[in-house]
């Protein structure tokens, strides 16, 4: 009896997926799996002789196919019945009720699960659903033996049951709590445990599993000559206390976390929360008690005088997806990172999808849409706003101290300091000797064959001629630019120039007040640009509501134009020359205006030839005067510039074509200043400094020390940038945010006439006494020591990292329509025995661990594969491929590339070209690689773009990290085999590491090769595995042998050397077997 | 995931692949008894459940125009738009519907008509702008829907969207669907490929989730294929490293797996093997089915000369072509540069220029193959543009803003009504006057061809069985279906 029920048990759930019937399923291949799921289906649970089992029979059928229409969702039922509980079931409605226990002809609901008439059957026909004969006749004994409901087993607390007795039979078997649990399910199945796993397995196995790398050789070594009954339980707290135990765990969080270093939507620019994934990695370290780990996570800036620590914790709900999007709303932006933050906290702590309940009160499980938005309201009075950064952390953030940082500038700024006192003292007292060499230079200037004589009216002269204190100076007026702060000087033919890098611009208050509508002017640069976007050369622009007034010299790419305007669009002159200018040549251009409020008195010339251009706009009548500065390489609020500019001037008349040929012919500038007729305060001040610059050695030896020390201050803010991480923060209670229920969930429709306040859903267990009202209470109630959920959602949770799979296989749904845990007692025991250890991480996972379940060896015998071909019951020791960052990782280790550093910011190593191009917001961006030791650090510090994440590791099934995964999907395809054969991580690191094997790993064949398994498999090589190296390696050999600049080109690869001692041929055939080595099912699986 | 619905799916595999001739060889099969152990070239393992209809078309090639192109100025024409050149939009019209924070602080909406002739063509004397000849050629063999619409005003939710069925991230794509549902028929080359081509217009940024996974499996993921370097990442040997070196390498991998398999029985080992085998293959089916040297003279006739050019949309087309022929299930193709906030006119003429001869070539080249009735073909993009200017209007220049309201596309070939127009709009191409048809009921439609039930597609993640049309209403669209 018990085995048909069970075994009918099953076949429902055959039928859970949708339209799928019995008969589709036939022979013994059926059979044979039903036998062995049977078997584990009836583990943990009760299963009565007679009455089916609420939990694990009759609820899964109700849930799948009445609860959308006859559950928890108030507007979308239908017929007044509601089937999710026992009063719903036997409640009376028009004289009959559905469900009247015992009573089989008074229960309406067996009438329609077994009525022949298509208008009266149920599920209805037209639905997705139908149910089974088995179902029907399991609802029908159901009904028949009481119609008994139990609450779903997830939302119960957990109680720890007694450990079973262990059978003599297995008495060998190490006893660990876990190991009683899975005995009992393994006698019940019939099914026998596999011994240990040989030594060098387990060391692999629980090397990966616990710091994500392989066990080195000493390691190895250490473990295998250590013959302590507890060697393997030394091992393990090696492990754990290991810093890179930390890093594995963190990079499982970061999933969970959907940390990324980039803000997903739109632009998807950059962002900096590394300082939050380190403070992760502390926190595993140290092992933080998860119920601190949380609490801080979700609410650290409310903690009762929040230490920097905590707040930077918080930053776990600032990962999330953030929109820079011109003409999006802000208010449904923020309203969509409140729904994010709802859905993780629900998925990770939870295991529940409250996202249903968004728009309607949840179909499977009991949360009303009322409910979703008491959750809501938890996270909706954040202070961050709809409309995000794309340049950057959007506050709120914490800054952060960077010692290194902090502690060089400071020496750079002493260095700096002198060495300006110096040339201060230097300049003073230089006066007479500069005005005679200008007197010679002025003559030697008039007397080249070049010399053509400098034109009237100039107003305006910056020639970048020298930029001290970072600043630029106007030689006519005197007038200096603000700090030029990512500006940098450039040089061409021996003379300063700016460079700018699209980021920056140059201001000066003051400069072009003298340009009008009905004025005439001149305005020339020199420009050089890769002529790849849009930009202004310069501008004086005052921007209003909807229009601008002002004029600037704008680029296209290749064209040039310029805009003088009272009120853009409507009242302006808009000209523009098409595809002249040259990419990333140095050209001069000028622009002549006649004040004549017509675009027919304007010139555009380009190294002295006028041009044709297009009349856009000719429209302009009033002034174009404003306040705003005149702006180099820019116009407000961005078009920045790109490239170098040089020799700006404006004049207050217009210059004819061969006074624009004298002004292009004085490229430096000089000319204009020292053939002046009365020279300004700043021309002079600009020939003294050229003659210190040209004449006198002291000086020139202060300022080359002064740039190098200006360079090394750039280096030091490059390297050591400063420090934020974006956190949680609620508005002040003067501007808290009402919450109400939205109409279907749109950001625009809320249910404005009831508030909603901050609540946990009502079949839950309440907040506890005290807890405010605010995330802070939120926290504490998920660590409710007898909270049902959050203990047993995080054992499972980890135990996938172990396993492969979860206790209960839906990680993220512990709902109605989750799965059925496959050793629910031993999940209940885990998680109470984890609250009651104060939630000690490592301390539960020391315990899962050293069970002999998890050191079984993984060897799949035929008949264990049929039976259970997943190993849900434990029978042996799981095998399954390593995620992408671990394979990565290990080659890395292997071939000894790997940078160990823990933390810090993240980094950009190889990735094939094009990869941020192809898809970035007007397809500019490219991917700055870095060089040296940033290339070969652990794989989860590679740099996170969440429109273009890393392709070698998506291909192994990274999550983009949009989004919040628990668990990731593993699977096996051609392309993960091109990633390790070809691409250039991992020829690099075959090539290493053979270079390894080869210089320490003994002189003759078979010891390399043995050294070679060693490193990679953590075992000797088999006589019969070396035959096939021996066989490879000659064949390469022999190849390389006819084309030795094959060898070489193959061994090139990577910016790491060779090591030249190495016989080319030698080395290029060990490397291909390195790499074949590294293709190995056995390497790339934990087993 | 539920263990037992798994079981079902890898059942559900098996009983597929006993009911097709598509050679899987023993050892896949025996890697049937572990999910996720398949590589592109899997069987779909939804295919006997979610294919029930008989399909008419076996692949779709999707041609989207990235950016919001403009209806207003491709096909979605009314001659009365003429006379309401420069006036105000009324505010009948408007219903004070959202419009972006582009635009909101405009201080007039005048009405724009397009500023390129339009003509009718075809047997219905079907409009369409200057700017598409080639197109206007084909529209007896085409159906253009003029009453598109969506929920989204801005590039980013709009093209996820249209893309994976939901503004938000997180879903999968309409291909990982497809591959999921129905998979690959050519075991060496993936079963979703992508390619991306951009004009002269201004860029919008595309997100590997257009063509991601979401929750399903990453095997599903769309391949980008590349038009410079290896056209498939990580395809070629490392340099030195000959063919023959590398099958003498993979025979060395293999008896060392094979032997591993022995002793530890792990099917997944097996697996491994036929995953290398198949990256082997797919190293030299790949390049020769995008190389175009067997390609006539003809074929650039009817493509255009920018076929030759790697990277461009028409030599994306040719390529998408091929990779029908070779049993690639969804091919992706994005041109960028759509959105024409200014200067429309001249950037719009770039943008069709690029794409107006190839995607009609296509349609003639795939019909004149036979291939046009089993391939549906998909032209569009995320939303339309305004009928407002955008910036100033002035005699030869303006903008279009994002329009969600209604917008246009067009289906060819398989299953679709040749020369057919669905939809209407009012004269200002602003609200759908009949046959809506949302991104819900677009999706519902291109399953449908594919002979897939979107209700039944579905994957269980999160307590939900999930699809692709989500769990609004979406409605096949049969009158747009032969």
């Amino acid at each position: 009896m018990l085995v048909k029920t069970a075994r009918e048990a099953i076949i429902y759930c055959w039928q859970r997926k949708k339209g799928v019937g019995i008969n589709r399923v036939r022979g013994h291949f059926l059979a044979s799996i039903v036998l062995v799921v049977t078997t584990w289906m009836c583990v943990g649970v009760t299963c009565a002789a007679d009455a089916p089992d609420f939990n694990t029979q009759i609820r899964p059928i109700l849930s799948q196919n009445c609860f959308e229409c006859h559950g928890p969702d108030e507007e979308g039922r239908k017929g007044h019945l509601r089937l999710d509980s026992y009063e719903g079931a036997t409640a009376v409605y028009k004289g009959s009720s559905a469900v009247n226990p015992s009573k089989l002809d008074a229960s309406e609901l067996i009438t329609r699960i077994t009525s022949t008439d298509s208008d009266e059957i149920m599920p209805p026909s037209d639905s997705m659903h139908a149910l089974s004969k088995i179902e029907v006749k399991l609802l029908t004994r159901w009904v028949e033996s009481g119609a008994e409901y139990d609450e779903h087993w997830a939302f119960l607390s957990p109680k720890k049951k007694p450990l079973p007795k262990v059978s003599r039979a297995h008495k060998a078997w190490r006893q660990n709590p876990i190991d009683a649990f899975v005995l009992q399910s393994l006698k019940a199945a019939k099914l026998d445990p596999m011994p240990e796993a040989s030594k060098t397995a387990l060391l692999r196995r629980v090397t990966f599993d616990l710091t994500g790398l392989p066990p080195s050789l000493s390691e190895i070594e250490a473990f295998l000559s250590d013959r302590s009954r507890n060697a393997y339980e030394k091992v393990v707290d090696r492990l754990l206390a290991s810093d890179h135990y930390g890093e594995r765990m963190t990079l499982a969080w970061m999933d969970a976390a959907r940390y990324g270093d980039s803000s997903v939507m739109h632009a998807d620019g950059p962002r900096m929360m590394w300082p939050w994934r380190d403070w992760v990695i502390k926190s595993y370290n140290d092992n933080k008690p998860f119920d601190q780990f949380t609490v801080e996570q979700l609410a650290g800036d409310l903690m009762p005088e929040a230490t920097e620590d905590q707040k930077l914790a918080t930053g776990f709900n600032r990962n999330h997806a953030t929109s820079d999007e011109g003409g999006a709303f802000p208010e449904e932006l923020r309203v969509e990172y409140v729904v994010d933050r709802v859905k993780t906290t629900a998925n990770v702590w939870l295991g529940l999808s409250m996202e249903c309940s968004q728009c309607h009160d949840h179909k499977f499980d009991p949360i009303s849409n009322e409910e979703y938005y008491n959750f809501f309201a938890f996270f909706n009075n954040n202070s961050d706003p709809g409309m995000q950064s794309r340049r950057g952390n959007q506050a709120p953030l914490v800054k952060l101290q960077s010692k290194d940082r902090d502690t060089q500038l400071a020496q750079n700024e002493v260095v700096q300091a002198d060495l300006n006192k110096q040339l201060k003292v230097r300049r003073e007292s230089i006066g007479p000797d500069a005005e005679k060499w200008a007197e010679v230079k002025e003559a030697d200037l008039r007397s080249a064959k070049t010399f053509k004589a400098q034109p009237a009216g100039l107003q305006h002269h910056i020639p970048f001629y020298d930029m001290l204190d970072k600043k630029a100076v106007e030689l006519i007026s005197g007038i200096q630019s603000k700090i030029i702060a990512g500006a940098r000087s450039g040089s061409w033919k021996g003379n300063t120039t700016l460079r700018m890098r699209n980021k920056d611009a140059v201001d000066y208050q003051g400069v072009a007040a003298f340009v009008e509508v009905d004025k005439p002017f001149t305005m020339s640069a020199w420009l050089k640009t890769p002529v790849n976007r849009v930009s202004a050369l310069f501008s004086k622009v005052k921007q209003g509501d909807s229009d601008m007034r002002g004029f600037d010299i704008w680029i296209d790419r290749a064209d040039i134009g310029m805009n003088l305007s009272s009120a853009y669009p409507d009242n302006t002159i808009r000209v523009m020359a098409r595809k002249q200018l040259k990419a990333n040549a140095w050209q001069h251009v000028a622009v002549t205006y006649d004040g004549s409020s017509k675009a027919a008195g304007i010139q555009i010339f380009v190294d002295g030839k006028a041009q044709k251009f297009d009349v856009e706009d000719d429209s302009l009548t009033g002034t174009i005067q404003n306040e705003s500065p005149f702006r180099i390489g820019g116009r407000y609020p961005n078009m920045n510039f790109e490239g170098e500019i040089d020799d700006i001037r404006l004049y207050d008349r217009v210059l004819s074509q061969d006074e624009i040929g004298a002004v292009r012919a004085d490229s430096n500038g000089q000319l204009a200043v020292f053939t002046a007729d009365r020279p300004s305060e700043s021309q002079s001040k600009f020939i003294e400094s050229s003659f210190l610059k040209e004449e006198d050695s002291i000086y020139k030896k202060m300022t080359s020390d002064l740039a190098a020390a200006q360079k090394s201050e750039a280096q030091i803010k490059k390297e050591f940038p400063e420090l934020s991480s974006m956190i949680m923060q609620d508005n002040p209670d003067a501007k808290m945010r009402m919450t109400y229920v939205l109409e279907r969930g749109l950001y625009d429709s809320p249910k404005t006439n009831k508030v909603i306040t901050a609540a946990v859903p009502s079949f839950l267990p309440p907040m506890p006494d005290g807890a405010p009202a605010n995330r802070l209470g939120l926290a504490k109630w998920l660590v409710r020591s007898d909270h049902p959920l959050t203990a047993r959602v995080t054992i499972n949770r980890y135990w996938t990292l172990f396993f492969g799979g979860g206790i209960v296989e839906t990680v993220m749904d512990f709902g109605n329509q989750g799965s059925m845990p496959s050793h629910s007692e031993l999940l209940d025991y885990l998680a109470v025995d984890f609250v009651e250890s104060g939630w000690d991480v490592k301390r539960m996972i020391r315990l899962v661990v050293t069970s002999q379940t998890y050191r079984q060896s993984s060897r799949v015998t035929p008949k264990a594969l049929e039976k259970d071909p997943r190993n849900r019951m434990l029978a042996r020791g799981t095998r399954f491929r390593l995620q992408g960052e671990f394979i990565r990782d290990n080659a890395l280790a292997v071939s000894g590339l790997l940078i160990p550093t823990i933390g810090g910011a993240s980094v950009k190593p190889y990735q094939p070209l094009g990869i941020w191009n192809e898809v970035s917001l007007s397809g500019g961006l490219k991917y700055p690689q870095d060089k040296g030791d940033k290339l070969f650090r652990r794989s989860m510090y590679t740099y996170w773009k969440r429109s273009a994440p890393a392709p070698n590791m998506m291909i192994f099934d990274a999550p983009t990290r949009e989004k919040c995964v628990v668990k990731r999907p593993r699977t096996n395809t051609p392309l993960q085999a091109l990633v390790t054969l070809n691409d250039m991580h991992f020829v690099e690191a075959s090539r290493k590491l053979s270079e390894r094997v080869m210089t320490e790993g003994g002189v003759s064949f078979s010891d390399r090769v043995d050294t070679l398994y060693r490193l990679c498999m953590s075992r000797p090589v088999t006589a019969a595995e070396l035959e096939v190296c021996r066989s490879v390696y000659d064949q390469q050999f022999a190849s390389f042998e006819k084309a030795p600049e094959s060898a070489r080109s193959y061994l090139s690869t990577g910016e790491s050397s060779r090591d030249e001692q190495l016989d080319l041929i030698e080395h290029a055939a060990f490397t291909v077997l390195a790499n074949m080595i590294l293709n190995l099912d056995e390497v790339l699986t934990r087993g | 995931m539920d263990p037992i619905v798994e079981q079902l799916k890898i059942l559900g595999r098996r009983q597929f692949l006993k009911n097709t001739s598509l050679g899987f060889g023993a050892t896949a099969l025996s890697t049937l008894m572990n999910p996720g152990l398949i590589g592109t070239a899997n069987a779909g393992v939804n295919s006997h459940i979610a294919q029930r209809i008989a399909p008419k078309a076996k692949r779709i090639i999707y041609m989207f125009m990235a950016g919001g192109p403009s209806h207003i100025d491709t096909f979605d024409f009314h001659p009365e738009m003429r006379a309401l050149h420069g006036q105000e939009l009324p505010d009948s019209v408007r219903q004070g519907q959202r419009i972006t924070g582009m635009t909101s602080k405009q201080s007039t909406f005048p009405v724009v008509a397009p500023m390129f002739d339009f003509q009718r063509h075809g047997k219905h004397g079907t409009w369409v702008s200057e700017l598409l000849p080639h197109t206007a050629g084909i529209v007896d063999d085409i159906t253009i829907v003029k009453s598109m619409h969506t929920e989204a005003v801005n590039h980013d939710p709009a093209i996820t969207f249209i893309n994976t069925g939901q503004q938000a991230p997180g879903k999968p794509s309409l291909g990982a669907w497809l591959s999921y549902g129905l998979g690959s028929l050519n075991e060496n080359m993936p079963g979703y490929v992508v390619m991306i081509s951009r004009g002269k217009g201004n860029l919008q940024a595309l997100y590997s989730r257009l063509w991601g996974s979401g929750f399903l499996p990453a095997e599903h993921q769309g391949v980008k294929l590349r038009s410079s370097g290896d056209p498939v990442l990580y395809l070629a040997n490392p340099e030195g490293i000959s063919r023959k070196d590398r099958r003498m390498m993979l025979d060395g991998l293999s008896k060392l797996n094979q032997s591993h398999f022995d002793s530890f029985g792990d099917p997944q080992t097996q697996s491994r093997i036929a995953q290398y085998e198949m990256a082997y293959r797919m190293q030299t089916e790949a390049p020769e089915i995008l190389d175009f040297s067997d390609e006539p003279e003809s074929t650039f006739a009817l493509y255009g000369e920018d076929a030759r050019k790697p990277g461009t949309f028409a030599a994306n087309c040719l390529r998408a072509r091929r990779l029908a022929e070779n049993g690639v299930r969804f091919i992706q193709l994005y041109h960028r540069g759509w959105d024409q906030h200014n200067s429309l006119p001249k950037q719009i003429r770039g943008q069709t220029m690029d794409i107006d001869q190839a995607a009609a070539g296509l349609v003639k080249d795939l019909k004149q193959r036979g291939m046009l009735d089993e391939t549906l073909v998909v032209w569009g993009g995320e939303f339309g543009r305004t009928i407002y200017s955008q910036g100033k209007l002035t005699a030869s220049n303006h903008g279009r803003d994002h329009h969600g309201r209604c917008f246009s596309l067009w289906m060819a070939g398989g299953g679709v009504k040749p020369g057919f127009e669905f939809g209407k709009t009012d004269i200002h191409s602003y609200n759908i006057l009949e046959d809506p048809m949302h991104i819900r009921d677009l999706n519902a439609t291109m399953l449908h061809t594919l002979g897939v039930d979107h209700e039944r597609l579905t994957f269980p993640y999160q307590g939900l069985d999930q699809r692709l049309t989500g769990v609004e209403p979406a409605r096949v669209m049969h009158e747009i279906l032969s």
